[in-house]
């Protein structure tokens, strides 16, 4: 199976001479359902952040999709990221958009025409139950909802890798359920990989996952 | 509600500004239009006692028209007090007066060159340019130039300042979105596509706005009365080339605003 990430050597520090992630390998298959684990501040966040460009990689090697981060240009990381599919912590929704137009976004910058961005909007929607929420803005909804239209957005092109920070975090049992339902969904119909940091694994997620735990700037492998 | 109240954040400025600077464009225009009539009004006479070069108009090429004021005009009304002997003596001895208009309204320096040109000619006596009243004119135009153009440069400071302070708003309102735009891949035009779509269309209502009030405006009957009183026309406003000017400048500052809002966050 190919390699969607490679890590080799990884640092990663938002300030000189502080590496969070330490000298780091890692690396996920095509297809994978990955957990990372850790507590608080271990960096898991940081990790993810450094395979859509965010950070940039300190030092050693990291490729995502076949993009090699530690060189890369701005339009190359602008090609690498819509393949990714991102669920931020924060939701990072456009609060002066509709509901509608955030799921838009990543079809919008694929290029595809404002009909079918509309289209795949409304059926990402319905999936996350928020068809009626369709023309809302999102600081009109709860966080549960934001959650999942975060969801539905990071869905829309369906992405070849799906990067997920804490997608369950503050939210109640039922939108906690929509999404997993979700991703394992898209994990088997679209065959995208997951990375999802998390502190707490669902008990009946019922799928095939690998876990890794990140420790002081190491992530090791749990199962 | 939010989006009308951004539009007009900008609108309002720039409506400001073009108004000024339009306002100071059409005064402007006035003061050339009345100049010129000024000019065609006020005469210098000289007084010479040969005849003026044909090619008088190479040497002093400010002379629109020069003519000779006939002697028989005023020898005529001596006909009865002075003998015809006397009269053949007058004039023949009689020097030789012209009237000399101006092709457009000197300044006082220029009607001082003017002068000294004429009185390098030869057989010239006397060059008469009624300094006095020249003077009061040209230092009311002058001041007029002045005033229009003080209101001109203070108005476009405070419009200036209302547009970096909306600007500034700008950038704390767009930065989000355009940061999360990036993070899905989007290029930069179409991050800031937005921002130039929204200043574009502001630019455009600014300038027609400035336009129709200026073309209601010096047309209100208020005004055609005070500026046919005062013998100004004030209704000089040519709508399309003005109205394409005050757009080409507004687009041009918008343009440049959200260009710097723009490069501002891609430093971020």
């Amino acid at each position: 199976m190919s390699k969607i990430i490679q890590a080799s050597n990884l640092q990663l520090a938002y300030k000189k001479n502080e590496p969070i992630i330490k000298n780091t390998n890692f690396a996920v298959e095509a297809k994978d359902f990955v957990f990372l684990t850790g507590k608080s501040g271990s960096g898991k966040s940081t990790f993810l952040k450094s395979l859509y460009g965010e950070l940039p990689v300190s030092s050693g090697k990291l490729n995502v999709c076949g993009f090699d981060l530690e060189s890369i240009n701005l339009k190359k990381l602008n090609l690498l990221r819509k393949h990714i599919g991102v669920i931020f912590q924060d939701y990072k929704l456009i609060n002066e958009w509709t509901v509608e137009k955030n799921v838009m976004l990543p079809l919008m910058i694929a290029g595809y025409s404002k009909k079918v961005c509309q289209m795949q909007a409304q059926k990402l929607l319905k999936h996350v139950k928020l068809s009626h929420k369709v023309e809302k803005y999102p600081l009109e909804l709860s966080g549960g909802e934001q959650q999942r239209v975060a969801m539905a957005r990071a869905l829309a092109h369906n992405p070849v890798l799906i990067i997920a920070d804490e997608p369950t975090g503050n939210l109640d049992d039922y939108s906690s359920e929509v999404i997993w339902n979700l991703l394992k969904s898209v994990r088997q119909h679209i065959g995208s990989t997951i990375i999802v940091a998390t502190h707490r694994i669902p008990q009946t997620l019922g799928i095939d996952y690998k876990q890794y735990f990140l420790d002081e700037g190491n992530i090791y492998a749990v199962s | 509600m939010q989006s009308l109240k951004n539009h007009l954040s900008f609108i309002v400025p720039l409506f400001i500004l073009l108004f000024s600077i339009q306002f100071s464009t059409m005064l402007n225009r006035a003061v050339a239009n009345y100049e010129s009539k000024l000019a065609g009004d006020y005469t210098i006479i000289a007084i010479t006692q040969k005849p003026f070069p044909k090619e008088i108009q190479k040497v002093v090429p400010q002379i629109g028209k020069i003519e000779e004021i006939p002697k028989e005009r005023y020898i005529k009304q001596l006909q009865k007090d002075i003998s015809k002997t006397d009269l053949v003596y007058l004039k023949a001895s009689l020097p030789r007066f012209y009237s000399i208009k101006l092709k457009s309204f000197p300044s006082r320096e220029e009607l001082q060159q003017l002068t000294q040109k004429l009185k390098k000619i030869p057989g010239v006596q006397k060059v008469e340019t009624y300094k006095r009243t020249f003077n009061k004119l040209q230092q009311f135009l002058h001041l007029a130039k002045t005033a229009s153009l003080i209101f001109t440069i203070f108005i476009s400071l405070i419009a200036i300042l209302l547009i970096i302070k909306q600007m500034e708003i700008w950038t704390l309102q767009h930065s989000q979105r355009m940061y999360i735009m990036g993070l899905f891949g989007a290029p930069y035009w179409m991050k800031s596509a937005s921002l130039y779509k929204s200043v574009v269309i502001d630019a455009v209502i600014a300038s027609f706005l400035v336009g129709f009030t200026f073309l209601i405006i010096p047309n209100s009957a208020n005004f055609t009365s005070i500026y046919r009183d005062l013998g100004i026309d004030l209704r000089n406003f040519h709508f399309f080339t003005d109205v394409g000017r005050l757009l080409l400048i507004s687009l041009v500052i918008s343009v440049i605003s959200v260009t710097i809002i723009i490069l501002k966050n891609k430093q971020r």
